[in-house]
């Protein structure tokens, strides 16, 4: 079976610095792709790119047989776009909206009228369609940001951090809503640095950092990653370097890394170490009050491959 | 194609409903031609009236000067008229006819003589058609003083009759002699309107004037849009969906053009209506000239989205562009009163070949008259295009 959508050492650079760095994925019809980064990983950086939005520096991408570099057209007619920013005219209603963004994927007509329609219904926003999206709320303005991308049923769905800066209900029905649209087959290449959000809707996921895919695989095949590994989560007050340091040294800690009064250690071995990793925080003044041991998630692929924490 | 036609619509709309845009665009020129042109214009009939008129004699013997002196010593008329005693006919004439001078006395040549030989005398009104209710007021003042010479000369030749009829001999008479035929019209005053060079009344002035200046607002909104665009990343989504650059740029410039010549209709229908402007005899010469300086803000709004990174940088550099064209075109002070070393600028302001063009046509002249600005105004529009589109940014 061909490839839906097949990146191959992809480059791009803007003067020196290099965002994506020789990326190569391959998405199967019908799947939802992950793609999971920190912020500056080169994740839009490669999404422009698929979408033609961006010319390569090197590699190439063929959609559905038609490379970005001789097809863009042809490319573009295969493809949903939701960007990362919420992409609407402010004093369109959401209808309005609509029906522009259909009218740019070539829908008139009946056609149009029904896909506004049904977009509408998929935002849950069907009531309020003739307000100006200004209007709206943060969450409201993502759900109609989607609906326009998805309106003119495309072949395969760009999602770039759909779920930004949006409260929890907000986040769950758009979270829904991507699964709805893959079970009514659309492929879909989903971005962000949540890692809940990859796990639960992904069938394979790219980890990618510093312009670099550095694993790829099913959820399960990446945990392999970090097989036997457990890892331990600390909340504990503000955690200095030095305290990292004489954690990262005591043995049977493989790696470890710290967020905001969060300490992960990945350890092969969580019962030993934990009474030792306890006594060493409070003798760098650092004050526990929880620790938990976790199954092996993609926080801890990611911590064990880069040595640092995905949200940073 | 079709994408285009979406893209200007929607652009169009967006506009309409941008409350700045309308404000500025309709609402501040309405207000200021009318400020302009009605405050300013109403000076002229207030109080101080001094209205400026001039006696002319080409009058060889005496007679002339004394009477124009008669006249200019009259002190009543002091407080209404400028009275100037002349000799240069052809100059009071252009004066005239220029509207410096309301008015005109002419006193013919043989005045005396004919005075002296009892012959009746016509004496010559000027008068600048503009001003017809002050011309006339001086045409009064000829009249009176004709008709006080009239009864002189009645009396005079009376008296000259019965010194005849005394045997006293003609050539001993003071003034000449003659067989003098009684004629209470022996001075007349027969009143000429000068061939007009039509007078612009200040409303309609400024309602060019602003009119010019206010189509390139357009143009900043314009460009607004499209730095917006920009910003929001709507630009982008459209780039990534099947429409072109062509599409963008065509359906943005579309969008601005019709909403430029549909703020020029307003204007054009507005100050007609509202404020009575005569826009003159040629509409059809008024809306090309419109259309063409649309088509220049069009041209305008792509150099303002490729030069500005920023709304802000737009909102300094649009209003500050379009006040030098504006200043350079005459919309803020007339054209022949700018300093000499400004004139050669003015060919690259729209705002100055939109006016001349307007005023042309406003005193009557014909549309072959004004193609030499129109062609300027769509050259500036292809210019400015070109530039625009050549070092326009699309992320
Ligand atoms: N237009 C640009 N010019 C210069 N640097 C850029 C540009 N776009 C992105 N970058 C840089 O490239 C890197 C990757 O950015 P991006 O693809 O947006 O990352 P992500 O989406 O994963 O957060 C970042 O360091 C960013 O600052
Ligand atoms: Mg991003």
């Amino acid at each position: 079976m061909s490839s839906i959508v097949q990146v191959t050492d992809l480059v791009k650079r803007f003067g020196d610095f290099t965002a994506v760095d020789g990326v190569s994925f391959s998405i199967e019809e019908g799947e939802v792709f992950g793609l999971l980064g920190p912020n500056g990983a080169g994740k839009t950086t490669t999404i422009s790119m698929i979408s033609c939005l961006l010319g390569p520096d090197g590699g190439n991408v063929v959609v559905n047989g038609h490379s970005v570099k001789t097809a863009s057209t042809a490319v573009k007619r295969e493809l949903g776009v939701v960007p990362q920013e919420v992409a609407l005219y402010p004093t369109l209603s959401a209808a309005e909206n609509l029906a522009f963004w259909g009218r740019m994927y070539g829908l008139s007509g009946t056609a149009l009228k029904s896909a506004v329609a049904d977009a509408l219904v998929l935002a849950g926003l069907e009531d309020r369609s003739k307000e100006r999206v200004e209007k709206y709320s943060g969450g409201m303005k993502r759900r109609i940001n989607i609906a326009a991308g998805v309106l003119h049923k495309p072949r395969v769905l760009l999602m770039d951090e759909p779920t930004v800066g949006i409260d929890p209900q907000s986040r769950n029905h758009i979270l829904e809503t991507v699964k709805d649209l893959n079970a009514s087959g659309m492929t879909v290449l989903y971005t962000s640095h949540y890692m809940e959000e990859v796990e639960f809707l992904c069938d394979r996921i790219a980890i990618m950092d510093h312009g670099k895919i550095i694993a790829v695989g099913t959820l399960n095949e990446l945990r392999d990653v970090v097989g036997g590994m457990d890892v331990v989560s600390v909340s504990v007050s503000d955690v200095s370097d030095s305290t990292l340091s004489a954690v990262r040294v005591l043995a049977g800690v493989e790696s470890a890394d710290s967020t905001e009064g969060k300490l992960t250690v990945l350890t092969k071995s969580s019962g030993s170490i934990l009474g030792g990793l306890v006594a060493a925080l409070e003798s760098e003044g650092a004050h526990v009050t929880s620790v938990t041991v976790e199954e092996p998630n993609l926080e801890s692929v990611f911590l064990h491959l880069t040595g640092k924490s995905l949200r940073d | 194609m079709s994408r285009l036609i979406h893209i200007a619509v929607k652009d169009v709309k967006t506009l309409l409903r941008d409350r700045a845009a309308f404000l500025i665009m309709l609402g501040m020129p309405l207000v200021l031609i009318f400020i302009l042109g009605s405050a300013l214009g109403g000076v002229g009939e207030s109080e101080n009236i001094d209205i400026p008129v001039a006696i002319v004699s080409q009058d060889n013997g005496s007679e002339g000067a004394l009477f124009a002196k008669a006249i200019a010593d009259v002190k009543e008329l002091e407080s209404v008229f400028n009275i100037d005693v002349r000799d240069d006919f052809d100059t009071v004439r252009s004066e005239v006819e220029r509207g410096d001078l309301t008015a005109a006395l002419v006193i013919p040549g043989g005045f005396s003589d004919a005075l002296a030989a009892g012959d009746p005398v016509t004496l010559e009104v000027l008068q600048d058609p503009g001003s017809q209710l002050t011309a006339g007021l001086w045409a009064g003042v000829a009249r009176a003083a004709a008709a006080n010479l009239s009864a002189g000369q009645i009396v005079r030749l009376t008296v000259t009759n019965l010194l005849t009829e005394a045997g006293v001999p003609a050539g001993a008479q003071q003034p000449g002699g003659g067989s003098p035929e009684m004629t209470f019209d022996a001075v007349s005053v027969k009143t000429v309107e000068v061939e007009p060079e039509k007078q612009i009344a200040l409303i309609d002035y400024y309602a060019a004037g602003q009119t010019g200046m206010f189509l390139l607002f357009g143009a900043m909104f314009g460009a607004f849009g499209f730095v917006r665009e920009r910003r929001e990343q709507t630009l982008a989504r459209v780039l990534a969906s099947p429409a072109s650059k062509f599409d963008v740029v065509g359906g943005k410039s579309l969008g601005i053009l019709t909403v430029g010549v549909a703020q020029f209709f307003v204007l054009f229908l507005g100050t007609t209506y509202l404020f009575g402007v005569d826009w003159g005899p040629t509409p059809g010469g008024i809306i090309i000239v419109g259309i063409a300086e649309a088509f220049a803000a069009t041209g305008l709004a792509m150099t303002l989205s490729a030069l500005a990174k920023s709304e802000r940088a737009i909102g300094g550099i649009g209003p500050t562009v379009i006040m030098l064209f504006a200043a350079l075109g005459g919309s803020m002070i007339p054209v022949d009163q700018m300093p000499a070393w400004m004139k050669p600028l003015q060919s690259i302001s729209p705002v100055y070949w939109a006016l001349d063009a307007f005023l042309g046509l406003m005193r009557g002249g014909a549309m072959s008259t004004v193609m030499v600005s129109v062609g300027a105004l769509l050259g500036i529009g292809v210019v400015l295009f070109g530039f625009g589109l050549w070092r326009l940014s699309y992320e």
